[in-house]
C-alpha cells in the first residue's frame, strides 16, 4: 500500500495562536482513515489545510507528491471533498449544480454525471432544483459532486451530521464500497465515535491541535489475549484459582466480579479448577473493549497529563 | 477560462433578479417611446416658421440675465447659459431648426441617459458575484477545483464586463428598434456640440458613439470597484451600497472638495466623466484628457491589486 495523503509537521497559526501543532500522518490507498476529536480540536482545520481552503503556517500536505501549496491545481486535481456541509446552488437543479462542478475539471462527460447520480440514487430528483431537496439528498448531491472526476482522495467532514440512521447508513456503505473497490484513500472527520468505529480502519484521535494517537479500529489486543468479566460467588479464592495456573497474567477483583485477561484456551482450565474448588459460576462474558473507551482513555489520560 | 465564464453566465441567468433588471431597463425605454410618441413634448419654441424669433428671444434673455447678475452667478451656471446662447446663434445662422422630426436616431440618444440604470445594474452584479458564492456558502466548493483563485476571480470579473456591454447592447438594439417602429428613421440632424465657446456640429451617429463608450468608462470604473469591496470584504450589500451611493453622490461631493481644495483632481470622480473635455470645461483647471485616463488606469489597477491580493490570501473558514 502506498501513501497517498501525506501531513507533514503542519502547523497553523491564526492571531498568534496555535491552532494545530506539528501534525503528522499519513492516509494510504484504500483506506478509510478517521479523524476524531471533540468540537473545536482542529479537525475542520485539518481538512480546509488539505484541501486549500486555508494557508499552512509551517510545514506541507502533499497529495500523491504534489504539494498543495505549490502545486495547488495538480495536487487537487486528485481530490474530491465535503467540506462541512455540501452548499449547492439552491436555484439551480441537482444536474446543473453537478455540470458546473464538471465544468471545473478536465474530461468529465455527461454520462459520467449521470453514472454517478445513479451511484448515489438520486436519478429521479436530479432534474429538481435543489431548494426542494432534504437534507439527505443534498448530501448525496454533495457525495456526487466530489465522485465526478474519480478522485484518489475523498475527504469528507462530518458527513453524517443530520441525517437520519438510514442516510447514516448509507453514507457508510458508500464510503466503504469506494474504499474497497474503487481504491480511494478516505479521511472521514467526526466526533461520534459509534459513527467512525463502523466505518473507518484506522482513527486518529487529536485534540488541542494536536495528534494524540493513531489506532486501529479492529485492533487485536497483543498476543490473541482478551478480556472477561466473571461472576463468581466467592471471587477472591476464584482469584487464587487463576494465580495458581496462570501466574503471567493479572487479574481484579470488583465486587462479586472478577476481571481477567487471558488466552481463550485458558477459560476452560479456569472454570474446571473453579468447579473443583467448590465455586459457583454465574456469568463469563467476554469483554471487547470499544473506541469509546479509548477514546477516553486516551483523552483524559491527556488532561490528567497536564 | 471559457468554460468558467460560461459557468459564471449560467449562475447569474439562472436567477430571477437578473430578468427583473433587465424587464425595468426595457419597461422604462418603451414607457418613454410611449409618452414621447403619444404626448406631444412643447418646446420653449413656437413649432412653425417663427422659431428663429423664439430663439432669439431666449438668447435675450439668457443675456441680460448674464448682464445684470453675471458675477453672482456660479460659475457652471453661467457656463449653461452660455452654452445656450452660442447653440442658439449657431441655429440662427445656419438654419438648423430645433423642432427638426423627431427621429429612432433622436430616440436613442436620449434613451441614452438610461446607461447610468445599465450601470447600477452592472454593479449590483459585479457586488454580488463574488460576495454571494460566500453566503450561500458555495465559495468551499468552488475552490477546491483544480483552478487557481486567481483564475476564477478574472473569470468572475470578465463575466461582470460581459454582463454589462450585454445591457448596453440590449439598451441600444432596444431603443433603436422601439423608435424605428415609433418614429422612423429621418433626415440625419446633426448633434450641436459645445466646447471652448465653438459650437461644432457632429453627425448624430458618432454623437451616440462617443456616448456609449465614455458612459461605459464610468460604469466600469464603479463597477470594478463594487467587486474589489465584493471579494475584499465578502459583503454584496456593502459593495453594491457603497458604490450606488458614489455613483450618484461622488461627483457632488468631488464638486464640493474641489470649490476649495485642489487635490480633489485626484479623485476617482472628478476623472470619471470625460465628456467634460469633449463638451464644457474640466472640473479643475490643470486637467487635461490624459491627465484622466491615467488616473483611471491608476484607480483601476488599485482595484484590482487590492481583490487579487486578498481575494487569494483569504482563508476560507465559516
Amino acid at each position: 500500500m502506498k501513501a497517498v495523503v501525506k501531513i507533514e509537521n503542519v502547523t497553523k497559526i491564526i492571531k498568534k495562536r496555535k491552532i494545530i501543532d506539528s501534525l503528522s500522518f499519513e492516509v494510504m490507498e484504500g483506506e478509510v482513515f478517521g479523524f476524531l476529536g471533540p468540537n473545536g480540536a482542529g479537525k475542520t482545520t485539518t481538512i480546509r489545510m488539505i484541501v486549500g481552503l486555508i494557508g499552512i503556517s509551517e510545514g506541507d500536505i502533499k497529495i500523491l507528491g504534489n504539494s498543495v501549496q505549490t502545486n495547488f491545481e495538480k495536487a487537487i486535481q486528485h481530490v474530491g471533498a465535503i467540506v462541512e456541509n455540501p452548499e449547492m446552488y439552491k436555484f439551480m437543479s441537482g444536474y446543473q449544480n453537478l455540470l458546473h462542478y464538471a465544468k471545473m475539471s478536465e474530461g468529465i462527460t455527461k454520462e459520467k454525471i449521470m453514472e454517478t447520480v445513479e451511484f448515489v440514487g438520486l436519478t429521479e430528483r436530479i432534474h429538481d432544483k435543489v431548494k426542494t431537496y432534504s437534507l439527505g439528498m443534498r448530501q448525496r448531491l454533495g457525495l456526487a459532486q466530489c465522485l465526478l472526476h474519480d478522485p484518489k482522495v475523498l475527504i469528507l467532514d462530518e458527513p453524517t451530521n443530520g441525517l437520519d440512521p438510514a442516510g447514516i447508513r448509507e453514507i457508510r456503505d458508500h464510503v466503504r464500497k469506494l474504499a474497497r473497490e474503487r481504491g480511494m484513500a478516505v479521511i472521514v472527520s467526526s466526533h461520534l465515535l459509534s459513527e467512525m468505529e463502523m466505518m473507518c480502519d484506522r482513527v486518529g484521535i487529536i485534540q488541542k491541535g494536536k495528534l494524540i494517537t493513531i489506532q486501529s479500529v479492529h485492533e487485536q489486543v497483543e498476543g490473541g489475549a482478551k478480556e472477561y468479566e466473571i461472576d463468581v460467588d466467592h471471587p477472591t479464592e476464584a482469584m487464587f484459582a487463576v494465580n495458581r495456573l496462570i501466574p503471567q497474567q493479572q487479574a481484579e477483583v470488583k465486587g462479586n466480579t472478577l476481571m481477567l485477561r487471558a488466552q481463550k484456551e485458558d477459560i476452560p482450565l479456569l472454570v474446571k479448577e473453579w468447579v473443583h474448588d467448590g465455586i459457583n459460576i454465574y456469568r463469563i462474558q467476554e469483554t471487547t473493549k470499544t473506541l469509546e473507551d479509548r477514546f477516553l482513555e486516551v483523552t483524559t489520560l491527556q488532561k490528567e497529563a497536564e | 477560462m471559457f468554460s468558467l465564464i460560461r459557468n459564471e453566465w449560467v449562475k447569474i441567468f439562472k436567477r430571477s433578479g437578473t430578468y427583473v433588471m433587465i424587464g425595468i431597463l426595457l419597461f422604462i425605454v418603451a414607457v418613454a417611446g410611449a409618452f414621447m410618441k403619444y404626448q406631444d413634448v412643447q418646446g420653449s419654441v413656437p413649432p412653425n416658421e417663427q422659431w428663429q424669433k423664439g430663439l432669439q428671444m431666449e438668447i435675450d434673455s439668457y443675456q441680460k440675465e448674464l448682464e445684470n447678475s453675471g458675477d453672482m452667478l456660479p460659475e457652471d451656471v453661467k457656463e449653461s447659459y452660455e452654452k445656450i446662447i452660442a447653440i442658439n446663434e449657431y441655429r440662427i445662422e445656419n438654419n438648423i431648426s430645433p423642432n427638426g422630426d423627431y427621429e429612432a436616431l433622436s430616440f436613442i440618444s436620449d434613451m441614452s441617459s438610461l446607461i447610468d440604470f445599465a450601470g447600477l445594474f452592472m454593479i449590483i452584479i459585479a457586488g454580488g458575484i463574488v460576495a454571494s458564492e460566500f453566503n450561500w456558502g458555495t465559495i468551499k466548493l468552488l475552490l477546491i477545483r483544480p483552478i487557481t483563485r486567481s483564475k476564477i476571480l478574472l473569470s468572475k470579473y470578465i463575466t461582470v464586463l460581459l454582463f454589462g456591454f450585454s445591457l448596453l447592447f440590449l439598451l441600444f438594439i432596444f431603443s433603436g428598434i422601439l423608435g424605428l417602429v415609433l418614429f422612423g428613421l429621418g433626415g440625419s440632424e446633426p448633434y450641436l456640440l459645445y466646447q471652448d465657446g465653438v459650437v461644432k456640429e457632429q453627425s448624430m451617429i458618432l454623437h451616440l458613439i462617443n456616448v456609449y463608450s465614455l458612459s461605459s468608462i464610468q460604469n466600469i470604473m464603479l463597477a470594478t470597484m463594487a467587486f474589489m469591496i465584493s471579494s475584499a470584504f465578502r459583503s454584496s450589500s456593502l459593495a453594491i451600497g457603497l458604490s450606488i451611493f458614489l455613483m450618484f453622490a461622488g461627483g457632488q461631493i468631488t464638486h464640493l472638495i474641489a470649490m476649495k481644495y485642489d487635490w480633489a483632481k485626484y479623485s476617482l470622480f472628478a476623472n470619471t466623466d470625460l465628456f467634460q473635455y469633449f463638451e464644457g470645461t474640466p472640473m479643475l483647471p490643470g486637467m487635461t484628457l490624459t491627465f484622466s485616463v491615467i488616473m483611471l488606469i491608476v484607480y483601476f489597477l488599485i482595484f484590482q491589486i487590492i481583490a487579487f491580493i486578498i481575494f487569494k490570501k483569504r482563508d476560507i473558514a465559516g
